[in-house]
């Protein structure tokens, strides 16, 4: 739902003095609503080389992969990841995640004889799972991480997966499609039947 | 300068935040010229919400904050949690417009920038005061006595509870007065089942809604609530009040209010021969254009500490030590309520039940200690209430594990356990050396940056870690599998900050003797009659519950007294 077709939905709920007030006449302004803004994801992309974008969206994919419903390409992640990393990270941050992509530029192909991007999805897993037993201790994994904005010195895979977990939750796509979106509920219904299969809902986090 | 003797306005309101915004629609509609002064930039109800309803998608980074940017121009409003990209817009840059920040004991000064100021940020907790609270400063010694008590100001409070619209639950509770409710939002049925085990096992306690100004039944212009949840981007509908949804139309449709924003209030002008305020100096903060301003009388509704300051910054050869100041209190007396998670319950009640819509507000547990006297077990005086926060663990809360594909993704998709959450909210004695003052620093438009000394008491400690203990008692009567206490031996340095719980107040304090209070019992200077400071600056205690209905109540009430007046020719 864009702002105008709340307004509008707005409109249809307040009623006689009340539309008169709430006044919808917005126009010019309305032009900088976030809720009409481009998708974030949008973005121009200038920061990673081509091989280093099909490394991303490779182990973004195994983070969160295709299923019955959709994973991290189809949700824009890589993208997401490019411009965070790109815009978001600090300076420090940045050098951890430029390094630990040129190692998986690097290793990869000297230890398997081709990008990581071209090993079959059980060996791009093992490359994953190995890279996060190193980056068992840290604090990334420790208590209350997710009350944390960032964790500075957070190694490269957990970078990464933070990124892809994030992007994909708050996505369109995920939120849409694997999360359930309702924007606009009208009412509230504190015992709402949970079936064994039923997601949460996407504006939980917000 | 030449003296003007016209009286431009009949009255001068200054700030247009939750006082404000009251003494504006209550003076117009009295039929007063108004003219209401807001430091903040201008802002239009509903098209100025530039966040609301914007998905995650939309926001820049995804809604992810922007550290860099924020520690450097926002070190302190970015840590509250309404903070973010899609409100940025409503909060004064810090960087723009400094105030001295001790480095080893800060004080948290958040303020508003906008027209509706931090009527359009708040919590919108709502509850009244009671006759406890108003004699707890004569009956433990701690401050001095109010001049007023409970039955003055309850028909105020019934007077702006019907306008502003208020959910919640009868009790009929003495140390919390019930409001004029509307409809209570709907319960949990984890919190359902919460409160009948609490019935049983802890009956000393009573679980309610957290009485909310958010509506459940439409009001005139406003409608009850669509459920969406960031209230704090702004509510186009009007459901959750604010200056901006609710009293400054009001004002508006009397055709007696003008509105000026971008206007900083520099000083007040004392003339010692009729003893009044004489006119509101001006900064445009956009053109500095400086500009005298005269009326009858004079609100200040800037905010606690922005009231003080300008009083502070009016000093005459009458008042040398600030206006209204021969107390000596002006600026002494700060008070704020401490804050923080007491408890936290983990629940695997109810599994099956989920919820449909974001209620944006919790329940309440009012406060159970030191009610009759002293409680025997209490090595402190006065007391607590909890607000709660009722949650199922989601991907949010539970990102950071081992592992990847399917099963990750299936795992942080579907809701996990209940946490119930306990938030004390405790109240804070009142010290003389708790103060604010003008420092030798001065800001962009030449006026004196305000610096904080402030630092909690052993009682505020005290209350903190009573709230942990019985935080515990009440969760585990409740059911909790696993509960989690931080506080139980929390010490000062490790408690919120003073300020940080945004109710800032009493550093001009009301009571009948003028040499110990800056105000009388109706909000009005003692020694300057056509001045009335109705913020949290008059507070002379802090209860424990959120303080904006009581100012809310209190303004309407000197508003009325002041027409009174005016009418009878004595102001």
């Amino acid at each position: 739902m864009n702002r105008r077709e709340f307004m509008q939905c707005a409109a249809i709920l307040v009623s006689g003095v009340g539309t008169r007030q709430i006044g919808f006449a917005l126009s010019r302004e309305q032009e900088v609503y976030l809720a009409t803004a481009p998708d974030y994801i949008s973005g121009t992309l200038d920061y990673l080389t081509e091989a280093q974008r099909r490394i991303i969206a490779a182990m973004a994919e195994t983070i969160i992969p295709r299923t019955d419903t959709p994973g991290a390409i189809d949700a824009g992640v890589p993208r997401f990841i490019e411009l965070m990393a790109r815009d978001w990270l600090n300076d420090g941050e940045r050098r951890i995640f430029e390094a630990g992509l040129a190692d998986l530029q690097t290793r990869i192909p000297a230890e398997f004889g081709k990008p990581f991007d071209e090993l079959p999805p059980g060996e791009q897993l093992a490359v994953m799972e190995q890279l996060e037993d190193s980056a068992s201790d840290s604090e990334w994994y420790g208590f209350a991480n997710v009350q944390r904005q960032f964790i500075p010195d957070a190694p490269f895979i957990c970078q990464v997966k933070e990124l892809t977990i994030y992007g994909f939750f708050t996505s369109e796509v995920g939120a849409t499609q694997v999360l359930r979106h309702n924007p606009m509920p009208m009412r509230f219904d504190g015992d709402y039947p949970l079936g064994p299969d039923d997601s949460t809902w996407a504006e939980s986090g917000l | 300068m030449i003296e003007s003797t016209h009286h431009d306005f009949d009255a001068i309101v200054v700030g247009s935040g939750i006082s404000g915004g009251w003494a504006a629609k209550e003076l117009t509609e009295k039929g007063l010229k108004v003219l209401v002064l807001e430091r903040g930039g201008d802002l239009q109800h509903g098209s100025g919400y530039l966040g609301e309803h914007a998905p995650a998608w939309k926001l820049p980074y995804h809604g992810k904050k922007p550290r860099e940017l924020y520690e450097e121009e926002y070190p302190m409003a970015n840590r509250v949690y309404a903070f973010s990209e899609a409100t940025r817009h409503y909060w004064l840059n810090e960087k723009e417009n400094p105030y001295v920040v001790d480095d080893k004991e800060p004080f948290m000064w958040i303020r508003g920038n906008k027209v509706g100021g931090r009527s359009l940020i708040w919590g919108r907790q709502t509850y009244r005061w009671s006759e406890m609270d108003f004699r707890a400063n004569e009956k433990d010694g701690h401050g001095i006595p109010w001049p007023l008590g409970y039955d003055d100001i309850a028909p105020w409070y019934s007077h702006v509870e019907k306008f502003v619209g208020i959910n919640g639950r009868a009790e009929g509770l003495p140390q919390l007065p019930d409001s004029e409710f509307q409809k209570p939002m709907p319960w949990m049925a984890l919190e359902k089942t919460i409160e009948s085990r609490l019935k049983k096992k802890a009956p000393d306690v009573t679980l309610t809604n957290a009485r909310t100004a958010i509506l459940t039944e439409d009001l005139p212009g406003r409608s009850a609530c669509h459920y969406c949840g960031p209230c704090h981007r702004g509510c186009s509908t009007g459901s959750y009040f604010s200056s901006q949804a609710s009293t400054l139309p009001a004002a508006r449709a009397t055709g007696n209010m003008t509105l000026r924003p971008d206007s900083l209030v520099e000083r007040l002008e004392h003339d010692p021969a009729t003893g009044r305020v004489s006119a509101v100096h001006v900064i445009d903060t956009q053109t500095r254009e400086r500009t005298r301003f005269t009326s009858r009388i004079v609100f200040l509704c800037a905010s606690t500490v922005a009231s003080t300051q300008i009083l502070m910054n009016s000093k005459s050869e009458a008042y040398p030590n600030g206006l209204a100041n021969r107390s000596g209190v002006l600026g002494h007396y700060m008070m704020d309520h401490t804050l923080g998670i007491s408890s936290m319950g983990v629940f695997l009640d109810n599994m099956d039940s989920y919820y449909y819509g974001n209620r944006p507000t919790g329940l309440y547990v009012p406060r159970f200690r030191n009610l009759d006297g002293q409680d025997e077990d209490a090595d402190f005086v006065r007391g607590y209430g909890y607000q709660t926060a009722t949650l199922r663990m989601d991907w949010t809360t539970g990102f950071n594990k081992k592992g990847f594909g399917a099963g990750l993704k299936d795992s942080l998709r579907k809701p996990g356990p209940w946490i119930f959450a306990l938030a004390g909210f405790t109240e804070c004695l009142p010290q003389k050396s708790n103060r604010m003052y003008l420092s030798n620093k001065v800001d962009r438009f030449g006026m004196p940056q305000v610096a904080f000394e402030m630092r909690w008491s052993d009682n505020e400690v005290k209350l903190r870690r009573d709230a942990a203990r019985h935080g515990r008692r009440l969760q585990r009567a409740a059911g909790a599998v696993f509960t989690m206490e931080t506080e139980m031996e929390i010490t000062r340095e490790e408690m919120s900050l003073p300020g940080e719980g945004i109710h800032e107040m009493g550093t001009a304090r009301m009571g009948n003797d003028p040499n110990e209070a800056v105000l009388n019992k109706w909000n009005q200077a003692h020694g300057i009659d056509n001045l009335f400071v109705t913020d949290g600056s008059f507070m002379t205690s802090a209860s424990c519950v959120n303080p904006s209905l009581t100012y809310m109540a209190f303004t309407a009430r000197a508003c009325d007294y002041a027409v009174r007046q005016m009418g009878e020719g004595l102001i």
